[in-house]
């Protein structure tokens, strides 16, 4: 509102702390946690929705929900675990860590970061939000055209899904190329790129495939917002529209996305376990090629999640073939991973728990994908629940719990507290537990035939005990995540201090103090190797944090993020008001681009930092 | 010391004397482009020659007016990277919709 | 490791400047936006039941605005060239040709849409309306962002100094111009002339060509 008031020369806001510090904020690390916090927030709306989901599926013939709520359940469940958790999980960490191990005092573009967040945090709150007006989206997370398109879906939900994932991936975008730049151009002198940690490397090719995969996907949801408020033909198969084009330009997108949620945590594990091995990773190049060639070979697998489609014999044939090559670098990197450990120290704390806990069921996950590449097997497969066992060992086996290895490794740098090694043990083994207690069955289930997105089943197909079984493992699954909140809490009201570094790790971001200064470094650090802090421990010595007239000159923090991106998810519900009155959401949708507008203005406009020196413009 | 800088330009880079060539030669391609378009022949050669003329009118653009030729060769990489992978989606797409032999 | 203090905030890793190579990843995304809205129009090609499809293009008026759009970006390329030179009276001259060249492409493409709706083409006709106005209005929305970004930089740079600061400005703006220019090389070349030849022969289009 400040911003709205007077629309001449805005002063760019200057509140250090308070609900205004952190809607203005553009500092990495306030925009990592909030993500963090978004990503915690939705995961137990998410669990919820599962929990709700294995409630109903416990035993045969229960009718606790109804079918269309259950249709709701399992794909607001699909969509927030992906879009609204596990990626911004990903971003919390390479939001507050990647600068920090690159030796940068911020991200190369610290509001279009900002901005990055809140359209993010925009179009999922749009997207739950059709919650208050009627229905869920009831549509599957992979929104099938034509089946969602007027004539087939029979509430406005899929309205707000389809402007809900456009908005996010506004979001998803400008951060990829936010952190493409970061990363390649503002490492610390010496910081080569075969010198930066793995978690960097990870990030820096994830932020490659959301700047190519997200594309293809923002171009399918226009093509099915135009089918579906302006009547077009993209999905209409009566006027010879091809009922495949959807999923093939959704796969194009939905298997590089794979890699954007997996890589993260491939990256975090990979920097966890030299730690707790006391040894450099075994193998460094051969992580970073493998990661690389993942990211690329990933934009020529999509079909093979269309085998039953009938693609014809080489087609099948030819995705076949590329899918079982990816799974080559992916296996070089568990190699690697175990050679890491191989004759180390191993430490067993909780993050490494994690980690290793990771590389077992990760594999089980990628086993389980290579298998799919047979199609014949495939075909026997498809839509059943060994689906759903592969890909949630691959989701929550790989990348959550490679989060949770992050987030007990970098919570004592983000905080400043150690968590409890105990209660972290507790998570880990009840969490392990529980998760092979759900998810293992599911194996069986899908084997002997019971299908996918079914809301009940009968009592002589057979199925009731792995169901029954596969539920109380997702109880056990809860209360392992209800440990984790509760170890959160104690730690952050008396959690024993941590050091600079508390786990002897070797990468810059243990260099500077816990939790480190706004600017992160009293003075840029130069790197001469790839383990600095290991190889030259004499000389991290960290100086004195500065006196305030001597810190250096960081951005100010900006409203137009802000605003910018109300504008944008304004301009999405300018068109669900339009629906329902044309020339009031016309209206509307002409004032948030002219609010848009000024935005831009405003953020090109604005001075870089509140009385900045003149002499901060020359070089930028 | 701003004409010593301009002169070491020059060398490198195409002046406005190049560009208006270059600008000639687009409109030329151009022109090429819509005379085949007018020809009744082979449509197979046709297609192809369309096809290439685009090809190089895309080529001196991205080259020359957008420096490509003279600049940084990783500036080169964040483009073509992609373009690689739409034109192999794009022949694969239309394989795979047996566009290319209806 | 050490802790230099001497360092320069303000260079980069790469030598390369942050927003042009913010430029270029755009770009390349870019590639993707456009490639996947002439992807579907091409494997929709063909394909429509009803109503109008390539036979409605008029190569004449648009082989002179694809004319207009290449002139443009010669303009673009003198303005960069002015401002490289220190000359703001010549790169203002030539922002201004550019954004009006730019200009009247738009108003060629709203003229062309308006003679297709009136001969009974809309995006609701068939999978040609719907996947050709989508994707020329797409490349005609960047046009149009493009023009909006150059007027703003005409009106701007009456308070510049020339300089590697402001001829970056110009450089950048110019990179996106010339993109969207190589996008309507592609979409003149492959949907306009390609699309249409033997159109009338609606048995063969001539892509099959491709194929043998
Ligand atoms: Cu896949």
């Amino acid at each position: 509102m400040v911003a709205l008031a007077n629309i001449g020369l805005i002063p760019r806001p200057v509140h250090p702390t308070g609900v205004w510090s952190w809607l203005t904020t553009v500092d990495h690390k306030r925009i990592g946690l909030l993500y963090g916090f978004t990503a915690l927030a939705f995961s137990i709306l998410g669990g919820i929705e599962s929990l709700i989901i294995r409630a109903q599926l416990a035993a045969p013939n229960q009718s606790i929900v109804s079918p269309e709520t259950y249709n709701s359940l399992f794909t607001m469940h699909g969509t927030t675990m992906v879009f609204m958790v596990v990626m911004p999980a990903g971003a919390a960490f390479f939001n507050y860590m990647v600068p920090l191990q690159i030796g940068a005092r911020d991200v190369a573009f610290p509001r279009l970061n900002a901005f990055s967040y809140w359209v993010f945090l925009f179009g999922a709150l749009l997207m739950n939000f059709s919650f208050f007006v009627g229905a869920f989206p009831d549509i599957g997370w992979f929104g099938y055209a034509p089946l969602t398109t007027n004539e087939y879906t029979t509430t406005g939900a899929t309205d707000y899904w389809l402007l809900g994932l456009q908005v996010m991936g506004i979001g998803s975008l400008a951060a990829g190329f936010n952190f493409a730049v970061t990363i390649l151009n503002l490492r610390a002198p010496g910081m080569t790129l075969m010198r930066m940690p793995l978690f960097t490397w990870m990030t820096l090719i994830v932020a490659f495939l959301l700047i190519l995969a997200f594309p293809p996907l923002t171009i399918a949801l226009t093509f099915l917002l135009f089918d579906r408020f302006f009547d077009m033909n993209f999905f209409n198969v009566s006027a010879g529209a091809d009922p495949l084009l959807w999923q093939h330009l959704f796969w194009i997108f939905g298997h590089p996305e794979v890699y954007v949620l997996i890589l993260p945590a491939m990256g975090i594990v990979s920097d966890v376990l030299p730690t707790f091995s006391r040894k450099p990773l075994f193998g460094y190049p051969m992580i970073v090629f493998a990661g690389i060639v993942i990211g690329f070979l990933g934009f020529g697998v999509w079909a093979h999640h269309m085998f039953t489609t009938g693609l014809g014999g080489w087609a099948s044939a030819a995705f076949a073939g590329s899918t079982m090559v990816i799974a080559v670098p992916t296996g070089v990197k568990l190699f690697n991973w175990l050679g890491t450990m191989w004759g180390g120290s191993l430490r067993f704390k909780t993050p490494m728990l994690f980690a290793v806990g990771f590389i077992a069921m990760f594999l089980l996950g990628g086993l389980s994908g290579v298998m799919h590449a047979v199609v014949p097997v495939d075909t026997q497969q498809q839509d059943t629940y060994f689906i759903v066992a592969h890909f949630h060992y691959v989701l929550v086996g790989g990348s959550i719990f490679g989060l949770m290895a992050g987030l007990y490794y970098w919570w004592p740098k983000m905080t400043g507290r150690m968590l409890s090694e105990r209660l972290g043990k507790w998570h880990f083994w009840l969490m392990f537990a529980g998760f092979n207690i759900t998810f293992f069955p599911m194996h069986f289930l899908g084997v002997i035939g019971m299908p996918r997105r079914i809301y009940t089943y009968d009592a002589d197909q057979g199925w009731a005990a792995l169901n029954a079984l596969v539920s109380a493992g997702s109880l056990v699954l809860t209360f392992s995540v209800l440990l984790l909140l509760v170890n959160l809490a104690i730690s952050l009201r008396r959690g024993e201090k941590a050091g600079d570094n508390p786990w002897e790790a070797p990468s810059l971001e243990w260099a500077t103090s816990s939790p480190p200064h706004h600017y992160n470094f009293a003075v840029v650090p130069t790197v001469r190797s790839r383990y600095p802090l290991w190889d030259e421990e004499a000389n991290v010595v960290e100086p004195p944090p500065l006196p305030p007239h001597e810190e250096p000159h960081m951005p100010s923090p900006s409203y137009w993020p802000l605003m910018l991106a109300f504008s944008i998810v304004m301009l999405a519900v300018g068109l669900l008001i339009w629906q329902w009155h044309a020339l009031i959401g016309i209206g509307f949708i002409v004032v948030m681009m002219v609010l848009g507008l000024r935005s831009i203005y405003g953020w090109v406009y604005e001075p870089p930092a509140v009385e900045a020196p003149a002499a901060v413009h020359a070089h930028t | 010391m701003a004409t010593e800088h301009i002169e070491a330009h020059e060398e490198s880079h195409p002046g406005p004397r190049q560009y208006v060539i270059i600008g000639i030669i687009l409109v030329v391609i151009t022109g090429i482009e819509v005379g085949l378009f007018y020809i009744e022949a082979n449509a197979a050669l046709i297609v192809w020659l369309l096809i290439l003329s685009s090809l190089a009118k895309f080529l001196i653009v991205v080259g020359f007016f957008m420096h490509l030729k003279f600049d940084d060769r990783r500036f080169a990489l964040l483009f073509f990277f992609p373009l690689l992978i739409m034109v192999s989606l794009v022949v694969v797409l239309m394989a795979l919709f047996s566009t290319l032999t209806r | 490791m050490y802790f230099d203090t001497t360092v320069d905030p303000h260079r980069t890793s790469t030598g390369l400047n942050n927003r042009k190579m913010l430029m270029w990843a755009f770009l390349g995304s870019d590639v993707l936006f456009f490639g996947t809205l002439i992807a579907t129009h091409l494997v929709y090609r063909g394909q429509s039941l009803v109503g109008h499809q390539e036979d409605i293009f008029s190569i004449p008026i648009t082989s002179i605005s694809t004319f207009v759009l290449l002139m443009s970006s010669l303009a673009m390329v003198l303005a960069l060239s002015g401002i490289q030179r220190g000359n703001l009276q010549t790169m203002r001259l030539w922002i201004a040709v550019t954004a009006i060249f730019g200009a009247i492409f738009v108003g060629f493409q709203m003229f062309e849409f308006h003679e297709f709706v009136q001969e009974g083409l809309t995006p609701r006709t068939n999978l040609f309306g719907s996947t050709f106005f989508t994707m020329t209005g797409f490349h005609g929305a960047h046009v149009t962002i493009g023009v909006i970004w150059l007027w703003s930089l005409f009106f701007a740079s009456f308070k510049w100094k020339a300089g590697t600061e402001t001829a970056l400005h110009v450089e950048i703006a110019g990179l996106y111009w010339h993109f969207v220019d190589i996008v309507w090389v592609v979409i003149f070349g492959i949907v306009y002339l390609v699309g249409a030849y033997g159109a009338e022969d609606r048995l063969l289009p001539p892509v099959s060509a491709l194929g043998g």
